[in-house]
């Protein structure tokens, strides 16, 4: 169907209506207009022909043919009517226009055959001789001797071309009317048509607003009752609607927050493999934004081919499964994750959801665990049996050689000692982790300086020769809250190790300097240096770099371990910079102010 | 028809970003294995290198499929055939990545010291990162992304010849080690060597864009 605007739906019905009912009144009031003004005419030709007989009847009884052409022509100039007397026989007498002796018979005419019945006879027609429409009028006219028969007809007859003309104009101005009326319809149904187009128009902005989802803004229309209907109509639902998105959008909102806020990543892909949804989490863990992969497939984002093999799993057969992945280099995060169908309510399976967790600090934690557990049973382990071999040894052989029984009983004393110091840092350990928990331990404010000096003085009475390596650059009075014995423990460690590991003759570095807020002590060798990948772990209780050397140089793989452990409970940390094949700094920063 | 070709460019694109994952995964495993103490790899390397050397074939036959029932044109054509040449690029990654392996097994032999496993740690991470950008680039038709590959090309290079210059220092200063330090020349070699086929990836993708052909120092 072809669209026309409102304009041309109004106007044609109105003209339709407009033009038939014209057409109508126009087509029966003329009908009897004419009639009526036809019978008037009739009426008129009918007196006058009757006002004409008696003299007519004088005339005609005295056959004077020229007094009744001579009336003929005096009347017919008078009146403007025709008229014709016409013999019985059908002979014309006179005639006001026409020489009578002319003209034809007229007795076949049949308001003349009604005449000469005695009735008036009327009769309409084309006229031959004048060439126009006319209306005859015969009336009967007898003789004075012959009452009863007509002797002669009195015709009169006028043109109907004067009335053709009335009507005509009658008609003209009817149509003038007409077309003012077709213009005013026309004016009509425009301002209808704009009237209605301007209330739609309205609605359709309101409508256009709503979609657009501008839902506060009423649609205010005045006009007819059924138009405020449909515009209430519409306010009512963009009230309903604004509701609905109000709810819906905080439910939204909420989820985006709970899912936002999650320590885990959550991830959520269609079938096709594109990421429908994730949240910052997941997003960070790949180095994304989350703009960014939003409609990305998960091959793009996550780049790891466990992953991919995963979702296409968990995507092919609905199941859910879990594995563990490491991303990026040595130490990338640790990732668990789990996979599951994405399942409508319907029951329809949508996508994939996965669900990472960083379990990278689990891991770490897990991996010192086991490894503490077969350190220290390693550690046990090699003293005992040696000194279950060397007893065995001294009890299967009665009669061992003198120097035999003693080095035997040596070995066994020297690593019933190791033994000991194995578990003695251990326990010391165990004391420190305590008092860590706690918090009890007694810190008192002391000189630097002077706890250096006990450490070398204690190292002296021990090692006099190692001692001499050692170079100290200690600053005056740095004072700190510590305690003393323990502390002296951590870096009397500390520069012990370092005296073991650095070759002989090199120098060890001692340097206590005030930073921001701590006091550090630093112990710098020039031994061989740790690789990078060990200096993570190195604090860890029997971590060693190179296992052969560390045991055979008389360690318990526990030392920095209490270093660490010190100066945790000092409020401090312990940490290690090395460049492998130039040496090692141990620091230790301690807090001048004592924490509450 | 056209409908139809997306998806299969779509699906095309996943395949290559497995396949680039599968790549990235072995490189990263044998950098780690040269320069951890982590035991031998290679087996579980060449394993998953013959995954690769399966989904390139795959890859090729995909793209020679659409080729064949789309005859796409311009962008579409440009970047079947640059996925073609990628396809292969990663593929000789894969390779070099296994070789990167034997080399841990061969240093492992001369006694296992970590002499440049900083400057190999660094190396492998830079190309790696290389390879990944300009895959992405690819994907995403993405033009800077594609020169910023071209450029770090060169640091890997620097690098390169700075690890050739001090295992020149160590070897004047003394023979004794010098199969280990040719174990570390070989794993340098082929790290350059895989950064050298990302910029050949790079120079694919701006051909893709911009049809205009910047290999051979035409850039």
């Amino acid at each position: 169907m072809r669209r026309v605007g409102l304009l041309w739906q109004f106007y044609p019905p109105l003209l339709t209506i407009l033009v038939v009912s014209l057409l109508l009144v126009t087509g029966f009031s003329g009908r009897s207009m004419r009639t009526f003004m036809e019978d008037h005419t009739a009426d008129n030709l009918e007196a006058f022909s009757r006002a004409l007989i008696p003299e007519m009847q004088y005339r005609v009884q005295a056959r004077d043919l020229a007094g009744v052409q001579e009336i003929c022509n005096r009347v017919g100039l008078e009146s403007g009517y025709r008229l014709t007397i016409i013999q019985r026989d059908g002979t014309v007498l006179g005639d006001t226009e026409e020489d009578p002796a002319l003209m034809e018979n007229h007795a076949d005419r049949p308001e003349v055959i009604d005449a000469l019945a005695g009735h008036v006879g009327h009769s309409r027609r084309y006229s031959s001789t004048l060439g126009h429409q006319r209306l005859y009028v015969a009336v009967p006219g007898q003789l004075r001797a012959q009452r009863g028969t007509p002797a002669f007809v009195i015709r009169a007859s006028v043109s109907l071309g004067d009335l053709r003309g009335i009507m005509g104009q009658l008609y003209g101005e009817i149509a003038l009317v007409a077309v003012a009326l077709l213009v005013l319809a026309g004016m009509l149904a425009f301002i209808l048509a704009r009237r209605f187009s301007n209330s739609l128009r309205q609605l359709q902005a309101g409508a256009e607003a709503f979609s657009a989802g501008r839902l506060e803004g009423h649609i205010r229309v005045d006009d007819s009752l059924e138009i405020n209907a449909v515009a209430s109509a519409m306010n009512h639902m963009a009230d309903q609607l604004a509701e609905r998105i109000g709810t819906a959008e905080n439910q939204r909102n909420e989820m985006e927050s709970v899912l936002a806020s999650m320590n885990e990543g959550v991830l959520a892909v269609d079938r096709s493999e594109l990421i429908i949804r994730l949240n910052s989490t997941a997003a960070g863990m790949f180095g994304r934004k989350v703009e960014y992969a939003l409609g990305r497939s998960i091959q793009e984002i996550c780049r790891h081919p466990e992953i991919t093999r995963l979702t296409q799993e968990v995507l092919g057969d609905g199941s859910s499964r879990q594995c563990e992945i490491q991303l990026g280099g040595r130490n990338g995060r640790v990732l668990q994750i789990h996979a599951s169908s994405l399942v409508n309510r319907e029951g329809r399976r949508l996508g994939a959801l996965l669900v990472f967790s960083d379990i990278t600090e689990l891991r770490r934690l897990e991996t010192m665990r086991r490894d503490f557990v077969a350190n220290v049973s390693h550690e046990l382990k090699t003293p005992v049996t040696s000194i279950k071999g060397f007893t065995e040894t001294l009890l299967d052989d009665p009669r061992p050689g003198p120097d035999e029984q003693d080095r035997f009983l040596e070995i066994i004393n020297k690593q019933t000692n190791r033994l000991e110091n194995i578990i003695s840092d251990l326990l010391s350990l165990s004391r420190l982790e305590e008092e860590n928990r706690t918090g009890n331990l007694e810190l008192v404010d002391l000189s630097i300086s002077q706890m250096l000096d006990r450490v070398i003085r204690d190292l002296e009475s021990r090692n006099p020769e190692a001692a001499g390596r050692l170079e100290i650059r200690c600053a005056e009075g740095l004072r700190a809250p510590i305690n003393a014995p323990l502390l002296e423990q951590a870096v009397g460690n500390l520069v012990g190790n370092a005296l073991k590991y650095s070759p002989e003759g090199t120098p060890v570095t001692i340097t206590c300097e005030k930073e921001e807020g701590f006091v550090a002590i630093h112990v710098t060798d020039r031994g061989p240096g740790i690789q990078a990948e060990h200096l993570p772990r190195i604090f860890e209780r029997f971590y060693r770099v190179d296992k052969a050397r560390s045991r055979r140089m008389g360690g318990t793989g526990l030392g920095l371990a209490i270093v660490k452990h010190i100066t945790q409970i000092h409020g401090g940390q312990a940490s290690v910079q090395s460049t492998p094949g130039r040496g090692s700094t141990f620091t230790l920063t301690l807090p001048v102010e004592v924490r509450e | 028809m056209k409908i139809h070709l997306q998806r299969e460019i779509d699906s095309l694109k996943k395949q290559l970003f497995h396949l680039s994952s599968l790549v990235e995964e072995i490189l990263n495993e044998s950098i780690q294995a040269v320069t951890g103490d982590n035991p031998d790899v290679v087996d579980a390397i060449k394993a998953k290198d013959v995954q690769i050397d399966g989904l390139e074939v795959e890859v090729e036959e995909e793209c020679l499929k659409i080729l064949a029932l789309h005859q796409p044109v311009a962008v579409d054509l440009r970047f079947l055939v640059a996925a073609m040449k990628m396809n292969n690029d990663l593929e000789r990654i894969g390779d070099l990545a296994v070789n990167i392996a034997r080399a841990q097994r061969f240093l492992a032999r001369c006694g296992g010291r970590h002499l440049f496993a900083d400057q190999i740690e660094k190396m492998g991470e830079m190309a790696r990162r290389m390879l990944s950008k300009a895959l992405e680039s690819q994907m995403n038709r993405d033009p800077e992304g594609a020169r910023a590959v071209m450029r770090d090309d060169d640091e890997v290079d620097t690098a390169y010849y700075q690890l050739i210059e001090k295992v020149k220092a160590e070897i004047a200063a003394g023979p004794e080690h010098s199969e280990e330090l040719i174990g570390w020349i070989m794993v340098a070699k082929h790290i350059e060597r895989v950064a050298d086929l990302a910029t050949n990836i790079a120079e694919d993708t701006i051909y893709m864009i911009k049809g205009e052909i910047v290999r051979h120092g035409q850039g």
